[in-house]
């Protein structure tokens, strides 16, 4: 295939996306897209820090059980050269570009080893690196792959909306009682500076009372008990800035 | 809060525009090494920087902390003579409804994930009220992950490819205001944007670009 031709593909799996509202049905959507590749494994993840395990992180997943539950006993994650690099850079890369030390790392050795063993001699991975700082990934193995100059970019693309879709087909529907009208926040954001509803009121011109309506419905939306509560609440979920 | 500067109040803001190519030039050359756009002065200009460029600058006490630019593609653009390439696939647009994006930069003081957030706010915002339907922009592909956790949505024009260093992609980002909600709720703002002066009508003035262009092929 021609660069037009894998871009056209590409982009033409890209925008039908959309079209799978549950997470297996994109799931395997994106193993025919990377099939086609000759993939054979899958795996849409965020990275764990120290604190967590790999297995909460992992988003959906088209692995072999048997390979799922030897990486995360053994905790191969720790030791996977390859997830290391995917911190470290935001460019795809071949399983086989992750560097690591051969004498001094038997863990990256073995688990590469290991990967084989399951029909993922070779790989590519896409990182994902958010603007509050998350980290993950979206990582492909098989065996007799197309990957080269041309299907590399078309991959990276796929990648990175598969793993967009997914992680939105995740997320619980956004709350809509949570969200508060503009004048809600603002009064919100005024009262966590210590303005009572009279001063709030002078401010915004409007009537205390309304000032105080506002505060009241901002605070049932938030579930609060008072207006203490809802300033925390807001704050913590950055409906407001401290 | 973010400036709208165009040609029609600029007058308000010559000593901040002078500023910001100074910016750009230490950002864009000096940081991340776009040679291609060193200028002796030391002032990062090009062929884009001109009567129909459109700047929404964040500023400080009339300090440049970030900013980005918008120009008509019913000129041409970066990315019809610059990058055509990239979107190989679906075309280069050309619509008086679609603006390009570009030079977006924060500095380095204020390089956290809030401040981004803002001047993104601020090209929704401002599109909103203009009536422009979509932003088309060439960016590093890394940055396409932060459009997505924001809401926006961004559809490519073509495939990624290497450009010094950086693997690099055409897109373009839909205005919505649900995309500009869900920013503004992020950074718990109502309102980023600041006009003073004189305001621009874009799309008339991207039709006239068009009716110019025109007039000259003919």
């Amino acid at each position: 295939m021609s660069t037009v031709d894998y871009g056209r593909e590409a982009l033409d799996f890209i925008e039908g996306l959309g079209a799978y509202t549950k997470v297996p049905d994109a799931m395997d959507a994106l193993a025919t897209a990377f099939g086609r590749y000759g993939f054979e494994h899958i795996i849409v993840t965020g990275l764990p820090n120290p604190d967590q395990r790999f297995s909460q992180m992992v988003l959906a997943k088209k692995w072999p059980a048997e390979w799922f539950s030897l990486y995360t006993q053994k905790g191969y994650d720790r030791v996977d050269p390859v997830i290391r690099k995917c911190r470290q850079t935001v460019n795809p890369f071949e399983w086989s570009e992750a560097p690591y030390d051969p004498d001094q790392e038997p863990g990256a050795v073995e688990v590469m080893r290991r990967a084989a063993d399951f029909r993922m001699s070779r790989g590519f991975v896409v990182p994902i690196h958010g603007l509050t700082g998350y980290e993950a990934g979206v990582s492909l193995g098989g065996v007799h792959l197309d990957l080269n100059a041309r299907s590399k970019p078309a991959l990276h693309l796929i990648g990175m909306y598969g793993f967009d879709h997914i992680r939105r087909l995740l997320e619980p529907a956004p709350d809509r009682s949570m969200r508060l009208t503009p004048r809600e926040r603002e009064a919100l954001a005024w009262a966590s500076q210590g303005k009572s509803a009279w001063e709030i009121g002078e401010i915004l011109h409007i009537t205390q009372r309304t000032a105080e309506e506002h505060l009241a419905t901002a605070a049932r939306k938030l579930g609060a008990v008072n207006r203490t509560h809802a300033v925390a609440i807001a704050i913590r979920h950055r409906i407001i800035t401290p | 809060m973010i400036h709208v500067i165009s040609s029609v109040n600029r007058h308000l803001y010559e000593d901040v525009l002078e500023q910001h190519f100074r910016v750009r030039h230490e950002i864009f050359v000096e940081e991340r090494k776009w040679e291609a756009l060193r200028k002796p002065d030391g002032r990062e200009v090009d062929t884009y920087d001109n009567e129909d460029a459109v700047y929404l600058l964040a500023l400080e006490n009339r300090r440049v902390l970030g900013g980005s630019r918008l120009y008509p593609t019913t000129k041409p653009t970066m990315m019809s003579e610059v990058f055509p390439h990239l979107a190989a696939v679906r075309g280069c647009p050309s619509n008086p409804l679609v603006w390009e994006w570009s030079r977006f930069f924060v500095t380095r003081e204020r390089r956290d994930g809030a401040f981004n957030w803002q001047l993104m706010a601020g090209a929704q915002e401002f599109c909103l009220d203009q009536g422009i339907e979509r932003l088309c922009l060439v960016m590093e592909t890394w940055w396409l992950p932060r459009f997505h956790e924001i809401g926006f949505v961004v559809t490519p024009l073509g495939l990624p490819a290497m450009i010094e260093n950086s693997w690099t992609m055409a897109a373009t980002i839909e205005v919505r205001q649900e995309s500009l909600d869900a920013v503004c709720d992020r950074i718990g703002m109502t309102k980023v944007l600041q006009q003073d002066g004189p305001r621009i009508d874009c799309v008339a003035r991207a039709n006239l670009c068009g009716l110019a262009a025109q007039r000259k092929s003919a």
